[in-house]
């Protein structure tokens, strides 16, 4: 314990003497681990948002598509009758048909016609589907007498953005017409987008919307997406003989992490920032004892063992890349979650998750790894001075 | 008393670049107990350095015995031997060697980082309590470029004495001073060793310093010779 201590002693002395140089040493290192931090941040934080994109687009990883084929369209009854059966069976507790629909809207400017998606709940957690303002459609939506619809920013602001609590509604044109009330806002899928909306599949079905086309979709845990694929095509092909049925992945992890490259660059980049930094220190951490050779000459005269003064060496370059490693992370977190900086980089994200500890720590524990890397070498050179050598020099 | 340091025939020799041998000390034959006040006196070059670098556990003869409190210095091994030369064997160099950049305290702290517990936590207390009996305790906090040679001295000597050593080595402590500095030095040095009750082995050029001794020898040519007369009358 004592022998500890006192290591950290001297180290403490020995950054507060040199200060000026260690602390030029060390600006070099912070520099590195805030790049380190900042470039696994920004990673991350940009895998999160292609991540997002991605769920948005095709669903959560794992979600199944199914879909039944033939010369002759399937009986809708029997193969609503098909898809209930499934869910039941296997447990599915996320799904959602998903339909497309065109139907003209009355906004203040005059009708235009919107493009909607027929959906059940479910399709808000599969999707990713985040709402600005108000909420996702809730199971008991589809029982509302005008039917609730979920618009885009480019509907809201064709609407005139009325406040979300006053229930406002939006006519759909037809015969009758039909009247809507805004339930929730999502972002536009890219910028300029025309305006959209989101509508219950039995909701639509009720005020006579048909879907051209339709999809069933579900959410599965990844392990159980191969099982359940298999499962469910034999269990529909008995349904449906001599029809071709597909079950498919949607996701956009269904042939792999697609972002495991951009992971792999993103690292190699960090691991030659970090490397830069390490040359560095080690390069004044070397130069630092030579200049030092007659003072550990001079510490080994008064009792310091060999084990001792490799501790001190060492240590003193530890505690100093760990202290800069703080400042670096500090750097990090303080680029990463700058608010401009979050917008381009995730520019599909609503919430921005916080910053990944686990940079924090690859940080944090690269400085201390740089410091030991950097502190052994000339440690090492100092055991091996030897005492009378070292004071004469 | 108590039998300090014994060397039995030593020599030390050193292999040359040319692969001669250089033999620097041949069958010394010296013996030091505690309270001893010896000098060693020799022209440069001589091997007084080498002589005390083996009486400081700093180096290891090429031949003969070297005991140091009664144990053969190859018995006592690396980590062993520097714990030992730590806590029995203090040194004062003719250049200080103080460290730049720490003050007076810091420099006389310095070996207590390397004591065991009980004089680790009081370092503060033992080094201000060297200090004060060097006379040097109103320059505590002062740096060793701003004092002056005496001065510098004495912090060696306050941190040589620090951990209350058994054997002080004095490797030419007035060499870099003027006659005056150099003999309250040596007053001071004689004085503190007394009192503690430790040996302490002067290495000089210096006839007059080496006078002040209460044995001593001439080493010459790596040979140990005592002498009887005082060297201030022979030389």
């Amino acid at each position: 314990m004592t022998g500890v201590v006192s290591a950290l002693v001297e180290a403490w002395q020995e950054l507060r003497i040199n200060k000026t140089r260690i602390l030029l040493a060390l600006i070099g290192v912070a520099l590195s681990v805030g790049a380190l931090t900042s470039v696994v941040g920004v990673g991350d934080l940009a895998r999160e948002g292609m991540k997002a994109n991605s769920e948005r687009n095709g669903g959560r990883s794992a979600t199944l598509g199914l879909g039944v084929y033939g010369p002759t369209m399937p009986d809708p009854v029997k193969l609503e009758e098909a898809y209930k059966g499934i869910i039941k069976r296997y447990g599915v507790e996320y799904y959602t048909h998903v339909g497309l629909s065109q139907h003209g809207f009355q906004f203040p400017s005059g009708v235009q016609q919107v493009q909607m998606q027929l959906v059940d709940p479910g399709y808000g957690v599969i999707h990713r589907t985040d709402v600005s303002t108000g909420t996702w459609f809730a199971a008991n939506d589809e029982e509302r007498l005008a039917p609730a619809v979920v618009v885009s920013e480019a509907f809201y602001n064709a609407a005139g953005r009325p406040s979300l609590v006053t229930h406002p509604k939006v006519t759909l044109t037809g015969d009758p017409k039909t009247t809507a009330v805004m339930i929730g806002v999502v972002a536009d899928q890219y910028p300029e987008a025309p305006p959209q909306a989101f509508m219950l599949m039995g909701a639509a079905e009720r005020v006579g919307i048909a879907a051209a086309g339709g999809q069933f979709k579900f959410w599965v845990q990844d392990a159980q997406a191969g099982p359940l694929k298999a499962a469910i095509t034999s269990d529909l092909q008995q349904q449906f003989p001599g029809m071709q049925i597909h079950v498919d992945r949607m996701d956009y992890a269904s042939n792999g992490d697609p972002f495991a490259v951009a992971q792999l660059a993103i690292g190699g980049v960090a691991g030659l920032v970090l490397l830069l930094g390490a040359v560095g220190m080690l390069n004044i951490s070397m130069v630092t004892v030579r200049y030092r050779v007659r003072e550990i000459g001079i510490r080994r005269s008064f009792g310091a063992t060999s084990r001792r003064i490799f501790l001190g060496v060492m240590m003193e370059s530890v505690v100093a890349t760990a202290v800069a490693g703080v400042i670096g992370v500090m750097l990090g977190v303080a680029i990463v979650k700058n608010p401009w900086i979050e917008s381009k980089v995730a520019p599909g994200l609503t919430e921005y998750p916080p910053f990944p500890i686990e940079a924090a720590m690859l940080g944090l524990g690269a400085a201390v790894l740089v410091g030991a890397l950097a502190g052994a070498i000339p440690a090492t050179v100092a055991v091996r001075v030897k005492v009378i050598d070292a004071i004469r020099f | 008393m108590e039998e300090l340091v014994s060397l039995r025939g030593v020599t030390r020799t050193v292999l040359l670049p040319d692969d001669q041998e250089l033999h620097i000390l041949r069958g010394v034959d010296l013996t030091v107990h505690s309270g001893d006040h010896t000098a060693v006196v020799g022209r440069s070059g001589c091997g007084k350095s080498t002589l005390l670098n083996l009486l400081g556990l700093l180096d290891t003869p090429t031949g003969g015995e070297l005991r140091f409190q009664g144990t053969p210095v190859e018995q006592i091994r690396g980590n062993a031997r520097a714990r030992l030369r730590g806590s029995s064997v203090g040194f004062v160099f003719q250049q200080f060697n103080l460290l730049p950049g720490r003050s007076a305290l810091d420099n006389v702290i310095t070996p207590l980082l390397y004591a065991g517990p009980s004089h680790f936590w009081k370092r503060r207390e033992l080094a201000m309590d060297m200090l004060d009996r060097v006379g040097l305790a109103g320059r505590a906090e002062t740096f060793p470029n701003m004092l002056s040679g005496g001065e510098q001295q004495r912090v060696a000597i306050a941190r040589a004495l620090v951990r209350g050593p058994r054997l002080i080595l004095a490797d030419e402590p007035t060499g870099a001073l003027d006659v005056d500095t150099g003999q309250a030095v040596m007053a001071l040095l004689d004085t503190v060793a007394t009192e503690s009750g430790a040996a302490l082995v002067t290495i000089t050029h210096d006839v007059n310093v080496a006078a002040l001794a209460r044995a001593s020898y001439r080493l010459d040519s790596g040979v140990l010779t005592s002498t009887e007369v005082p060297l201030g009358v022979s030389a």
